[in-house]
């Protein structure tokens, strides 16, 4: 525990040097860097509550990875499971007809969502389950389609494109109903929704489900030893697809938190790569759902503080990923080390 | 004259655990030296020591007289120290010359090759057919070209670490004359078992480690057999179970199970059971076995002759081709092994760690795995009656952890066998047992304790089939004994007629065929 401690806290002293040099490098003296930052994370109801949301979108996406990885499985499609989500809440967003009260249209928003995802990594399941593929590469490789079918959602007017009416008309499907829009949190000038309570529930119930109940310990037996999970009469296929399908879902609940919220349309990229960074967080997190909720805290905070260090202090915000980066290798490398030692 | 391998106060640490502390041992160039000890007891790290797959903590080892520390098994074979291992580096694809000249890397051309294999055939009579493909080859076969390999390389000193696990008896005569005679062509040869058959066959001197200590050592003409057994086990030979003292081959003729009375009605039925594989024959050719009940039926055999399938079919790891099984009539040819738990079959797997048990969890989850259900309270489940019931089992089957949530890898091998047994005869109703190598690796305390469970689930009138590699073993616990021989299985043999053992050993050869 103790040693945990030291491999993050060194991590991070890593990270903030290595952040430092960089913001030196693009012309801005630590202090400027730094308050940058910070206000960028803290400084105004703005920038906490765009960094809430995108905690909310890791949160979600390392919570299933978690559930799945606690079976064996390493699920590396959050981003092509987000797209596929956030296309299903999208077809639902915007059929709704217009009189359907706001729980009636978010549950639906939000099914399709988990749906879209679940279906997609279910797809990978069953080549897992059934086939024996390895799900590291169909996970990876379904990404790409999935990212392609967003492309080709918001390209087609007989899909999700809005009507075509000039040559400026983007790419984009048509706003969502007023009720499938994710209500905001409540303090003024903030756009945290309500996703981060909807992120909040499911760490909580996730840790629950693998902590406290006869799945979580099934899952667990799977993840560890499939030969003997079999051996014990477990239904090993069943518990790897249906844990691989839960990860897929919420990374679907993440795509269509991202299409509910401004500017409630789905267009082309909304995954911004959330689904690797969700997945980065995953593999940081190591099987804890604690550090999932702090990770992707951090990660959300980080994100919405690198924006403003670009626009108030002029370092690039992809030094920001730089440093993001270098804590992924610090605290990856150290687990690999000690485990060499310990050998 | 100096000794070939001198050990001095050598020590060996794993984490928490004192592999070897303090050992001395001195082998001299020409005698056959027997490292005997129980599992555990420390041999498999002193060869690793020796052959330098690792390094020691303290003390020091020459070589000939010269300080010795290799760093890795390369610089070992550089040296002249060359070993046989216990499971076999051969590539089956490829033909026995193939196999040489690969070990052999580029300092040896083929046509030097043969001239030199014949010369290893005169001088110690070990023949090998170069042509032939690896894959084809009997277990003893394929162990001669592992020591013809070690003698193409012209060892000073030649290490076997547990060289007679896989042989017939016939294969263990032949190869304990090979020992002798690369011995008298002035070698060292370091035969590290845990028979004591053997060592007086083979041996000139014998150390014999207990604990990691050498509990005594010098030339084997100055031991009696009660003596070593004695140094081994730190108990007398008259105190042991028999079982116990024919696992160690202590005593040539253990006394067999009485058999029983009357056979109970059959409860199990194996019919014509065949698994194809896809290079070569068929792994199980056909087997038919009726087993009644608290009847116990061994199969005997040498590795690799279709046991391990058989209980893989059975156990439902793997699917027949054909043939069907049935248990109290009902067939689970193909169930899951869900059901065939509920029809009442207890499997003891051949690899613990592979499907036995998960040992990143704790005593009472491998306990329960299989019945959480069980265990539900509103939805959760209730750890507290695990527990408990965790609890009961460990005191009832004397197993040794810090208590049921311990996870199962801070366990001893014995007491994590003891925890799948427990878990297998727990099962209500027990009407089939199958125990694949049940005390493999296994102490004497847990042996004993193991196959004393087996025995009551018998006596309770569950049929019990054992597969063993241990031949003494089988014959002290079984009513009958099968041999599997090339998928099939020949017999049966019964344990109390006399040469019972001779048959055997002849049917695991093929010779009674």
């Amino acid at each position: 525990m103790r040693r945990d401690l030291l491999v993050y806290g060194g991590a991070v002293l890593v990270a903030v040097l290595v952040g430092l040099a960089l913001a030196a490098g693009g012309g801005a003296a630590p202090d400027v860097a730094g308050r940058a930052l910070w206000d960028g994370m803290f400084g105004s109801p703005y920038a906490f509550g765009s960094a809430l949301n995108t905690t909310a979108v890791l949160a979600l996406i390392a919570t299933g990875f978690t559930i799945a990885h606690r079976a064996g499985l390493v699920n590396v499609g959050g981003e092509g499971q987000m797209a596929l989500g956030g296309i299903a809440a999208t077809a639902v967003g915007v059929s709704l007809p217009a009189g359907t009260p706001a729980v009636l249209a978010l549950t639906a928003l939000l099914i399709a969502g988990f749906a879209g995802g679940a279906l997609w990594a279910g797809v990978a399941a069953w080549l897992r389950v059934r086939r024996g593929v390895n799900e590291v590469i169909t996970t990876l490789l379904l990404n790409f389609v999935g990212l392609c079918l967003v492309l080709l959602a918001v390209h087609e007017e007989a899909l999700l494109r809005q009507p075509v009416t000039s040559a400026d008309t983007l790419p984009q499907s048509e706003p969502l109903v007023e009720a499938a829009r994710l209500p905001l949190l409540g303090p003024p000038e903030s756009p945290a929704t309500i996703a981060i309570v909807l992120a909040a529930v499911s760490v909580i119930v996730a840790a629950l489900l693998l902590r406290h109940t006869a799945t979580g310990t099934r899952l667990t037996a799977v993840g560890m030893s499939e030969p003997a999970a079999a051996r014990l009469g477990l239904p090993v296929g069943r518990l790897q697809a249906g844990s691989l399908a839960v990860a897929g879902g919420l990374a679907g609940v993440a795509g269509a938190t991202l299409i509910a919220t401004v500017p409630y349309v789905l267009a082309e990229h909304f995954t911004s790569g959330y689904g690797f960074t969700g997945l980065v967080v995953g593999l940081l997190a190591r099987g804890s759902l604690t550090a999932v909720a702090g990770i992707s805290l951090a990660f959300g905070l980080l994100a919405s503080g690198g924006i403003n260090l670009q626009l108030a202090a002029g370092v690039p915000a992809a030094s920001v990923q730089v440093v993001q980066s270098v804590l992924i290798i610090c605290v990856a490398g150290a687990v690999i080390f000690r485990k060499g030692a310990a050998r | 004259m100096e000794p070939a391998l001198e050990l001095t106060g050598v020590g060996k640490t794993f984490g928490e655990v004192r592999a070897l502390d303090a050992v001395d041992l001195t082998v001299r160039a020409g005698e056959v030296h027997c490292v005997l000890g129980e599992n555990g007891a420390g041999k498999s790290t002193l060869c690793n020591l020796v052959f330098g797959s690792a390094a020691l903590d303290e003390g020091e080892m020459r070589l000939y007289g010269a300080p010795y520390r290799p760093r890795r098994p390369a610089e070992a074979l550089r040296l002249g120290v060359a070993m046989v291992h216990q499971h076999f580096s051969l590539v089956p694809e490829l033909t026995v010359g193939e196999n040489l000249l690969l070990a052999e890397r580029a300092r040896l051309r083929p046509p030097d090759l043969t001239g030199r294999v014949k010369a290893i055939e005169e001088e110690y009579g070990l023949a090998v057919d170069l042509a032939a493909p690896v894959a084809g080859l009997p277990v003893g076969e394929r162990q001669s070209v592992e020591i013809v390999k070690c003698l193409l390389r012209d060892p000073r000193l030649l290490l076997l670490d547990e060289p007679t696990a896989v042989l017939g008896p016939a294969e263990v005569r032949a190869l304990l004359a090979t020992c002798r005679r690369v011995a008298e062509t002035g070698r060292a040869v370091v035969l590290v078992t845990h028979k004591l058959g053997e060592v007086e066959r083979a041996g000139d001197a014998a150390t014999v480690l207990r604990g990691g200590k050498v509990a005594g050592s010098g030339p084997l003409a100055g031991f009696s057999r009660d003596e070593l057994v004695r140094l081994m086990v730190g108990r007398e030979l008259a105190d042991l179970d028999p079982l116990l003292a024919a696992g160690l081959d202590a005593t040539e003729a253990p006394a067999p199970r009485t058999p029983r009375e009357t056979a109970g009605e059959p409860v199990a039925r194996l019919r014509g059971l065949r698994l194809r594989s896809d290079h070569g024959p068929d792994v199980l050719d056909g087997v038919d076995l009726e087993l009644r009940a608290g009847e116990i039926v061994g199969v005997a055999g040498v590795e690799g002759n279709g046991q391990s399938e058989l209980v893989a079919v059975l156990s439902g790891a793997l699917s027949a081709d054909e043939g069907v099984f049935e248990l109290d009539g009902v067939d689970l040819t193909r169930a899951a092994p869900a059901v065939r738990t509920a029809a009442g079959l207890g499997v003891i797997p051949e690899d613990r760690h592979h499907e036995g048990c998960v040992t990143g969890m704790s005593v009472a989850e491998n306990l329960f795995l299989g019945r959480l259900r069980e265990f539900r309270r509103f939805g959760l489940l209730d750890r507290k009656a695990m527990r408990a019931g965790a609890a009961r089992a460990v005191a009832e089957h004397g197993i040794r952890a810090s208590g049921p949530d311990a996870p199962l890898h801070t366990l001893s091998g014995g007491n994590q066998q003891k925890v799948v047994v427990a878990r297998e005869l727990a099962l209500d109703p027990l009407r089939l047992l199958i125990a694949a190598q049940p005390t493999r690796g296994l102490d004497i305390g847990a042996v004993d304790a193991v196959l004393t469970r087996v025995r009551d689930a018998a006596a309770r009138g569950a049929a019990v089939l054992v597969v063993s590699s241990e031949l003494a073993e089988l014959l002290t616990l079984c009513d009958r004994v099968m041999v599997a021989y090339r998928g099939r299985l020949l017999g049966p043999v019964a344990p109390d007629a006399p040469g019972a053992r001779d048959e055997i050993g002849k049917l695991m050869l093929g010779a009674a065929t």
